[in-house]
C-alpha cells in the first residue's frame, strides 16, 4: 500500500492508519451502477477499499450521464460494470475491483453476497430492494440502503448492530412493498444529477464510517434529506413484527419478489375488492369496454359504455377523471384499452383494468 | 392539543409541513384515521408514522407539540 496515495486520510485525527488498513481488508458489493452507485464507487475506491464489486446488468445510455459521472458519452452502448471498473482501476490500480454483468435474482444473489462484507444499494427498483433487504438479512451483512425520490433522498444502514446490540432491516419499516405504480422511479419522475450525487456520496462516507467504526453511522436509523432546504431528518427505526423475513435458504429461495416492483406498463389489474375501493374515490371513471350487444347489460348510470370501436374517439374527447377503470369480458380487450389509454395519457390518470373480466366477477355485476 | 407535522417525498406534495390542531385525538392510530380523511390521498399508500423521531410500530400515545413525521418509501437511484 502506497501510504502517500492516502495521506491526508492517514494523517487525518481520529482516521489513522488503523482506519486505513481497516479499509484495505474490507469486501465492498456496490449493487447499481447508476446515479447512487457511480459516486459511491467513485469514493470507495479513491479511498482505497481494498476489494471492491460491482454488480449491473445495464448498458449505459445518453439519459444517464447527468448523473452516472463515471461514464462519458464515447461510453454510450457499452456495459455499465466494465466501463466502471476500468475508470476505477485507472483512478486507484492499487485496489481490486471484481464485476458482476449480471440482474441479482434469488437464485443467483446469496452467492455474490456471500463473497463480501458489507452490502451498498444503490438500485433503482422495489423489487431489487427488497430482494437485496432479505439476502442481506438472511446472511447477516450490513447493508447500506441508499434510495432517491424527486429532490429528496433517504439513507440508512440495516443488519449492522448499534451500541443498543439490535439490528433491523428495511421491513421492520416498510413490511412490503409498495403497490404497481404507487411510488414513481426516477424514469417517470425525473431527478436532478446531482442528488443522486450527494446520497451516493453520503451512501460511501457512511461505508467508511461502519468499516472503520469512525463517528456515529445511521446504523438502525434513516435520515431523510431534502435537497431544496438542506432539512435532514432522522428517524430511530425498531423492530416490527408484522411480516414475514425468511429465515432459511429453502424460504429464501421460496419468496416471491416478482412483480412487486412498479409497473412495467402504468396501468394496474385489479380484483373487485380493489375496484369497490376504487369506487369510493372522488374522480373515477368505470368504462364498459364491451360491443353494445355483449350481454349482461350493466347499469349505464355507473358504467360508461365506450365499444373498442370508439375508444380512440371517446380519448380524443377526452374526459376529467383521474381514476379510470376498464372492464370487459373477460379482462383481455381492458389490457388492450389500458394500453391504448396508458400511451395517450400516461402518469396524467390511473388507469385500471379488472383482472378476469365480467365472466369471472359474475356475482359482483349480478346481483340478484 | 397541537402537534407538528413533517412529511416527505410524494406525501410532501398533498400535506405541507404544518401544525395542526388534534382536538382530543390521543394516539396514532386514531390519528392514522382522522389524517386519512384529511388528506384521502393518503389512502392506500404506503407509508409510516415517527412520532419524535422514533418510528411507530404499536399504537402511540400523542402529547401536545409532538412531532410527527409522515414517511413513503423511496426506490430511486
Amino acid at each position: 500500500m502506497s501510504a502517500e496515495r492516502y495521506n491526508r486520510q492517514i494523517i487525518l485525527k481520529g482516521f489513522g492508519e488503523v482506519a486505513q488498513q481497516q479499509l484495505l481488508k474490507a469486501k465492498v458489493l456496490v449493487i447499481g451502477a447508476g446515479g447512487l452507485g457511480c459516486p459511491a464507487l467513485q469514493y470507495l475506491a479513491a479511498a482505497g477499499i481494498g476489494h471492491l464489486g460491482i454488480v449491473d446488468d445495464d448498458t449505459i445510455s445518453l439519459s444517464n450521464l447527468h448523473r452516472q459521472i463515471l461514464f462519458t458519452t464515447a461510453d454510450i452502448g457499452k456495459l455499465k460494470t466494465e466501463v466502471a471498473a476500468k475508470r476505477l482501476q485507472e483512478m486507484n490500480p492499487q485496489i481490486g475491483i471484481v464485476t458482476h454483468p449480471i440482474r441479482l435474482q434469488k437464485s443467483n444473489i446469496l452467492d455474490i453476497l456471500s463473497r463480501y462484507d458489507y452490502i451498498l444499494d444503490g438500485t433503482d427498483n422495489f423489487e431489487s430492494r427488497y430482494l437485496i433487504n432479505d439476502a442481506c438479512a438472511l446472511l447477516n451483512k450490513p447493508l447500506i440502503f441508499a434510495a432517491v425520490s424527486g429532490f429528496e433522498g433517504q439513507l440508512a444502514i440495516f443488519n449492522a448492530t448499534d451500541n443498543l446490540a439490535i439490528t433491523t432491516n428495511y421491513r421492520d419499516i416498510f413490511p412490503v412493498p409498495p403497490g404497481k405504480g404507487e411510488i414513481p422511479n426516477c424514469a417517470e419522475n425525473g431527478v436532478l444529477g446531482v442528488l443522486p450525487g450527494i446520497i451516493g456520496t453520503m451512501a460511501a462516507a457512511e461505508t467508511i464510517k461502519l468499516i472503520t467504526k469512525t463517528g456515529e453511522p445511521l446504523s438502525n436509523k434513516i435520515l431523510n434529506y431534502n435537497l431544496l432546504t438542506h432539512q435532514q431528518y432522522i428517524i430511530n427505526i425498531s423492530q416490527g413484527n408484522n411480516y414475514v423475513l425468511p429465515k432459511t435458504v429453502a424460504e429464501f429461495l421460496n419468496m416471491e419478489y416478482q412483480d412487486t416492483c412498479e409497473a412495467p406498463y402504468g396501468y394496474e389489474e385489479i380484483d373487485t375488492t380493489a375496484l369497490t375501493k376504487l369506487r369510493q374515490q372522488e374522480s373515477v371513471i368505470l368504462i364498459d369496454v364491451r360491443e353494445k350487444h355483449e350481454v349482461p347489460i350493466l347499469d349505464k348510470q355507473v358504467f360508461t359504455q365506450v365499444p373498442m370501436s370508439e375508444l380512440n374517439a371517446f380519448i380524443t374527447k377526452g374526459f376529467s377523471q383521474k381514476h379510470v377503470v376498464l372492464i370487459c369480458q373477460h379482462g383481455i380487450r381492458s389490457v388492450a384499452a389500458a394500453e391504448t389509454l396508458q400511451e395517450k395519457f400516461g402518469n396524467s390518470k390511473k388507469i385500471y383494468s379488472l383482472k378476469g373480466g365480467i365472466v369471472k366477477w359474475r356475482d359482483y355485476f349480478i346481483r340478484p | 392539543m397541537k402537534i407538528e407535522i413533517i412529511s416527505f417525498g410524494k406525501i410532501a406534495e398533498f400535506i405541507s409541513n404544518q401544525k395542526i390542531d388534534i382536538a382530543e385525538i390521543a394516539d396514532t392510530d386514531n390519528l392514522k384515521i382522522h389524517l386519512e380523511s384529511l388528506f384521502p390521498e393518503l389512502r392506500g399508500m404506503k407509508y409510516k408514522f415517527a412520532l419524535n423521531n422514533q418510528l411507530v410500530q404499536v399504537n402511540s400515545r400523542i402529547n401536545h407539540n409532538d412531532i410527527l413525521a409522515i414517511m413513503p418509501p423511496f426506490s430511486g437511484g
